[in-house]
């Protein structure tokens, strides 16, 4: 079975879907660049944004990439690198796999129980779950964005505007500390709670992770400033995940 | 667009103000073709995504010689899918405006949101110093969320071809504990970038959730939900504040 779900037709059709995508990402790049250029914006900036981003994205792409080759042990590999590549999240992917070997009745998700009719169940279940932020993107990004004001604001026109404008900025920080918030509060649950109402011994790594990356971000923002090398700005992230994370295999 | 700029360098006070209303005008003109078109590229390649996504199980059965079964999808949809739609509401609107429209149309088709993409953006919007709301960040964002989609794509295609020999290396037990904690490592580093310029406002969702996850531990599961009801606390206390601040001004 594992031998046909890594057949070369399923690599070509995956492949195919990927290849679009990946073309479709190029042509937001070009377009978006292009656009910054005509509105006067600084080419450094621009150029800044894409090379950070880039080094940014590597780690935690690295990541997912460990989600494919957990799911390739049960559905092959061309599958998972699809489902991983587009609009997949490493942590629903497993879930809903999971969920839809149980409901189709092979039980756990292996290679040794996986048939055809399961496997194209558990990818299409796969697919759909996951769809509707696109769903939604699709039929409301326009009015939403219209209806916020984004994109098209002219901030400065009037007082009243320039007020709306400048609180939208601070409410997407707002909502961004509450977001990192949630997740460092979970650790922290996690830690003190998690076997057990404040027996403090649930898993610490995650809180030790976090506390690490934090102190070298602090220090790496600290030497960027001072010394104003804003290449290290491009750079900080990414490396202080890496010492975080190498903090919790030591 | 150039000549304008450069009349606005040479030109006396009037002239510079009338030809920055011009150039201010060119420009809010240009953006809103730009940002059409990218409602119109979105929308198509968004439809064609679905279509093959959709598409993709159905011919893969057709070649495996089984179809899927319709019955059992729905019965999983109904017990695990249900929870991702909403969540994908959620994530929808908290999202959207974050990113722009190119920026959402792209993190759409593309996934891994919150592990990736949005502090990818967010982190590109702080470095680039453009505000939320205005055309160089609606660009930045795109550039950002594009740059970020084709390394994962190149990773992961990379990863792949050379999945054979790299699978001992990355699934090997002593780095295990490291690639469980990416997300950790994330947001402890973006933590710093956001809570020093907001100390006073991040102690609030810091202090409910902390709380909040050692009392019912068992929410853990459900991070990604609770966002939602941490952002709205934190929105409504930069409001306060905001309110406060410009009150200040005002007076």
């Amino acid at each position: 079975m594992l031998q046909q779900l890594n057949s070369p037709f399923l690599y070509l059709v995956c492949g195919l879907i990927i290849l679009f995508v990946a073309a479709v990402c190029v042509i937001f790049l070009v377009r978006a660049y292009r656009a910054g250029k005509a509105i006067g914006m600084d080419e450094k900036k621009l150029k800044r944004a894409v090379t950070s981003s880039m080094t940014f994205s590597v780690l935690p792409s690295i990541g997912i990439l460990l989600g494919v080759i957990a799911l390739s042990g049960s559905l092959g590999t061309p599958w998972p690198w699809l489902r991983l590549s587009v609009i997949g999240a490493l942590h629903y992917e497993t879930q809903v796999a999971q969920a839809a070997a149980e409901a189709v009745g092979i039980g756990k998700l292996s290679a040794e129980t996986m048939t055809p009719q399961a496997f194209a169940t558990i990818a299409l279940l796969m697919s759909i779950c996951i769809m509707w932020g696109m769903v939604l993107t699709l039929f409301f990004n326009k009015s939403y964005l219209k209806r916020l004001g984004s994109g098209t604001e002219k901030p400065g026109r009037s007082g009243k505007k320039r007020g709306a404008a400048g609180f939208a900025d601070t409410a997407m920080s707002a909502m961004f500390i509450g977001l990192i918030s949630a997740y460092l509060g979970s650790y922290i649950g996690a830690f003190v709670s998690g076997n057990g109402s404040f027996t403090f011994s649930g898993d610490p790594t995650p809180i030790i992770v976090a506390v690490v990356s934090c102190a070298v971000m602090a220090v790496l923002t600290t030497i960027a400033e001072k010394k104003n090398k804003k290449w290290i700005e491009s750079f900080s992230i990414a490396l202080s995940m890496l010492i975080g994370m190498l903090a919790a295999i030591v | 667009m150039k000549n304008t700029n450069e009349e606005q360098e040479k030109g006396s006070c009037g002239e510079v103000r009338a030809a920055a209303g011009t150039a201010e005008k060119e420009k809010n003109a240009f953006f809103e073709t730009y940002n059409n078109r990218t409602h119109i590229i979105g929308r198509t390649c968004t439809v064609i995504v679905l279509a093959a996504l959709i598409g993709a199980p159905f011919l893969i059965g057709l070649y495996l010689g089984a179809m899927p079964d319709l019955g059992a999808a729905g019965r999983a949809f109904i017990s695990v899918g249900l929870v991702w739609t909403i969540s994908s509401i959620a994530e929808f609107l908290v999202y959207t405006p974050m990113l722009g429209a190119g920026g959402s149309y792209l993190a759409f088709i593309t996934g891994n949101l919150i592990n990736m993409k949005i502090p990818c953006a967010m982190n590109a919007r702080d470095i680039a110093e453009t505000k939320a709301g205005t055309p160089e960040n609606e660009i930045i964002s795109t550039l950002s969320i594009a740059s970020s989609s084709l390394v994962t794509i190149v990773v992961l295609a990379v990863g792949v071809a050379a999945l054979v020999p790299l699978q001992p290396i990355l699934q090997s037990p002593t780095l295990a504990p490291a690639f469980d904690n990416v997300v950790p490592a994330l947001f402890g580093a973006m933590s710093y970038q956001y809570f020093r310029k907001n100390m006073k406002l991040a102690v609030i969702p810091m202090l409910l959730m902390s709380v909040l996850f050692v009392l019912m531990p068992s929410l853990t599961s459900q991070t990604s939900i609770m966002i939602i009801p941490s952002g709205a606390v934190t929105i409504g206390a930069a409001f306060i504040m905001y309110r406060k601040k410009s009150k200040e001004v005002d007076l």
